[in-house]
């Protein structure tokens, strides 16, 4: 076999180193692994020293990868069998590298690749306390030594559970798990206060029942256990696992590759950083530096290491665990688990909050611009009204004051005619007449405004009085503003159905309220209030009441309101009283006037509730 | 030419109105006389005719501030009072600024029409009489020569007689002469006067004496 090796590799060695790393041919990696696939920590070992490997190569790595299952089979044939097996299997394979990962003894890492495959650089990775042999630093092989840090492991532990009185230490029985708890030992005794009980003549098999029944103040520290007491050998991730779930009190390990079975932790071995250790001297050697030159390196300080999920099984807090810790198996944040869903989500939430704040805005808009037409057409139908009654005020002048013009001349002349000694009784006795015929002229001008107004009220239909108040109120309201007048309508939800027509009782609900207004333009602002109330009364007919806080009216004028052309204003028409009158006459309602108890007058007209 | 006594002139549609504001005046001592139209007004006055008009300011036909300018275009244009029914402030603006001696309603207190009416006669009186004195200014002045107004043209304007012989290449005795001639026709004794008559009379603005 040997020779068979030598007989392939003996050509080509010198034509590789020729070419050196300019070879265009992948690099070959084979990986051995004493234990089997099963074997958590080196699974993860593994995959660290590739990533390493590839990362810090510019050419592709072929790896190749061989398990020796040591633990299931240890018997002697078996691992003959393996050897031939991987001599037949790789001869004639170009392989630059073997990388070696033993765990009970340094064959794998010595023996092996110097019977199969003497010119193929060895590098080894262990994690263990076994002392390197004088044979494998002979052999010009190079590796990583990764020791159990025990006092790093202790040392948390006290952190952790400041309460700890007693640790219970289980161990092996093997020659590797003896030097273990001896190291295990020498920390105990630095430690004053903390009681160390090793358990090392149980079989593992009895141990989930023992580990049930610790009382606080205890916790376990797993060591090796290579070979328990009955000879049967074990790994310290499969027996974590075994122990941890049974366990009345936290568990301790110091391989990296036992968190996550069930332990608090430890100051372990971190198999990412031990794989990029490894993958970083394995490339140095990959790039041709010999093996021989390089010393073994040998590493005891661990990283504190804690399993979120365990520290919450025993309630200790996240805060104990040391700065330069590292707490595993920490469930994602719903963050760090659907970001990209969570950025998404929030995009399309954002969008959608855009468009709606944009309809919203849209809307607003709308209303605004509904609202000002509204507005728009309050104040038109405002001005109309008013123009209404102002060009009827002024066709009403301009027809009036012919007669009444005439009348007053009349009486002028007549006045001074009557002051001549000798008055013309005849001039006297025409301008009497004319005066008659004035008089009825004027009152002719009335009649036509009222039958103006009478076919104009033809149309009686049931009416909302209420929402004809609340209308009118916001006619005026603009005005009422400006006067500085506080109007207040008191109407009742529900009033009896009232007939008339709509346009000339608001007219005249109007009138009643710009006189209330003009009542109080010389009240103080405070006191200016306008008080427009509807009531049902007795008779089952509806009653309108405008009360004004103003100077009231003269008594002596109370009878005359309502006479046409009586006005107590400067500029007043003395129509409006009077219109109003023939309005509510027309609707077989009353209209009157009294001063209030306190200040101001209050107008008031009813409306019968039956339809005639 | 002497004018016919001072009426009021009184137009107003409305005849009830116009009999009653009639009567009022001739109680008040005025000559009256009314009409129904501004045309029919407009068609009985004469040159002669003098005193003021009072006139309704809405009439159908001719209105008011039609007839105060057809008025305006006579030669004696008399004065008006306008009466109405309900006047707007443009119109009142417009016939004030057209020299409408007043603007009342018709139901403005007697005394303040009374009191227009008066203010209305003796502004047509004095105009009147400013207007025949001019009228006779402009007799005199047609009744002199050429040469008389050309010498006149340099007196008012202040020039010696040398000066004015010099300009007109005349001798300064016939400037003289001129100037004895012309204050005669135009019976006037100081160069004060003259200015001022000539200034009256338009006659710089006509540049009658260029």
């Amino acid at each position: 076999m040997v020779l068979v090796l030598v007989f392939f590799w003996g050509p080509l060695c010198p034509a590789q180193t020729a070419t050196g790393t300019e070879h265009p041919r992948a690099k070959r990696v084979l990986m051995i692994f004493s234990e089997g696939k099963d074997v958590l920590g080196n699974v993860v070992l593994e995959q660290a020293v590739r990533a390493e490997m590839q990362k810090a190569s510019t050419n592709r790595i072929e790896f190749l990868t061989e398990y020796l299952d040591a633990s299931h089979f240890s018997d002697e044939q078996h691992f003959h069998l393996f050897q031939d097996y991987l001599g037949k299997k790789y001869a004639g394979q170009n392989l630059d590298l073997i990388m070696a990962f033993p765990s009970k003894d340094y064959t794998l890492a010595g023996e092996l690749p110097e019977a199969l495959f003497p010119d193929v650089p060895v590098v080894f990775v262990a994690v263990n306390e076994m002392e390197v042999p004088f044979a494998i630093s002979k052999l010009g092989v190079t590796g990583i030594i990764q020791r159990f840090d025990f006092r790093g492991t202790v040392g948390l532990i006290m952190r952790l559970q400041p309460d700890t009185r007693r640790v219970v230490v289980i161990g092996g029985t093997s020659e590797t798990d003896r030097m273990a708890l001896g190291r295990i030992r020498e920390v105990a005794q630095s430690l004053d206060g903390i009681e160390f009980d090793f358990w090392t003549n149980r079989p593992m098999a009895e141990l989930p029942g023992a580990v049930g029944s610790l009382p606080e103040g205890t916790v376990i520290l797993l060591s090796t256990v290579q070979r328990d007491v009955t000879g049967q050998p074990y790994f310290m991730s499969p027996l974590a696992q075994m122990l941890a779930p049974s366990a009345s009190v936290p568990m301790y390990v110091l391989g990296g590759w036992a968190l996550g079975s069930g332990a608090v932790g430890g100051a372990v071995v971190d198999p990412d950083v031990l794989g990029a250790r490894a993958g970083h001297l394995a490339m140095r050697v990959l790039r041709g530096t010999r093996p021989e030159t390089l010393s073994i390196e040998v590493a005891t300080k661990g990283t504190p290491m804690v399993d979120w999920r365990a520290l919450r099984r025993w309630g200790i807090k996240e805060g104990r665990v040391p700065p330069d810790g590292t707490i595993r198996y920490r469930p994602h944040s719903l963050w760090e688990e659907h970001r990209n869903l969570i950025l998404l989500s929030l995009a399309v939430f954002l969008a959608q909050a855009a468009t709606i704040a944009g309809l919203l805005a849209q809307r607003a808009q709308r209303r605004r611009a509904e609202a000002e037409i509204l507005n728009q057409r309050v104040e038109l139908a405002h001005v109309t009204r008013v123009s209404t009654m102002g060009q009827l005020a002024s066709a009403l002048t301009h027809e009036l004051n012919q007669p009444l013009g005439a009348i007053l001349r009349n009486t002028e002349a007549a006045e001074l005619f009557l002051q001549n000694e000798k008055p013309d009784l005849r001039e006297i006795q025409a301008i009497l007449a004319d005066i008659r015929k004035d008089d009825q002229r004027a009152g002719d001008v009335i009649g036509r405004m009222r039958s103006l107004l009478k076919r104009r009220s033809l149309e009686s239909k049931p009416l909302d009085l209420g929402g004809l108040l609340e209308e009118t109120v916001t006619l005026v309201r603009s005005d009422a503003l400006t006067r500085q007048v506080n109007l207040v309508s008191r109407v009742p939800a529900r009033l009896p159905v009232v007939y008339g027509d709509r346009v000339h009782l608001q007219q005249v609900l109007l009138n009643l309220i710009l006189n209330g207004m003009d009542a109080m333009g010389g009240c103080p602002a405070e006191e200016r209030l306008l008080a427009i109330q509807a009531v049902k009364a007795t008779d089952g007919s509806v009653e309108v009441a405008v009360k004004d806080c103003g100077a009231g009216i003269p008594p002596d004028k109370m009878e005359r309101l309502f006479q046409p052309f009586f006005t107590t204003k400067p500029n007043g028409m003395g129509m409006g009283l009077a219109i109003s009158r023939t309005i509510i006459d027309a609707h077989g309602g009353k209209i009157e006037a009294e001063n209030n108890p306190g200040k101001g007058a209050t107008f008031k007209f009813t409306l019968p509730a039956n339809h005639n | 030419m002497n004018p016919s006594p001072a009426t009021v002139f009184i137009v107003d549609d409305d005849a009830s109105f116009l009999r009653s504001v009639s009567r009022l005046l001739r109680a008040a001592g005025y000559a009256v006389q009314t009409f129904e139209s501004a045309k029919e007004l407009l068609e009985r006055l004469s040159p002669e005719s003098s005193g003021c008009v009072l006139a309704d300011l809405q009439m159908p036909g001719m209105n008011g501030l039609e007839l105060q300018e057809a008025l305006g275009r006579l030669a004696n244009p008399l004065p008006v009072i306008f009466l109405s029914g309900q006047g707007d402030i443009p119109t009142t603006v417009q016939a004030m600024r057209r020299g409408a001696e007043d603007f009342l309603t018709k139901l403005s207190p007697k005394e303040k029409l009374l009191d227009a009416v008066r203010r209305s006669l003796a502004r047509d009186l004095r105009e009147r009489k400013q207007r025949e004195r001019l009228r006779i200014l402009h007799e005199r002045f047609a009744a002199l020569t050429l040469r008389e107004r050309e010498v006149l043209g340099h007196v008012v304007r202040g020039r010696l007689n040398k000066q004015i012989a010099a300009d007109l290449g005349i001798n300064v005795r016939t400037v003289k002469l001129h100037r004895t001639n012309l204050t005669r026709r135009l019976r006037i004794h100081s160069v004060a006067e003259l200015t001022r008559l000539a200034e009256e009379a338009g006659w710089f603005k006509d540049e009658k004496l260029q």
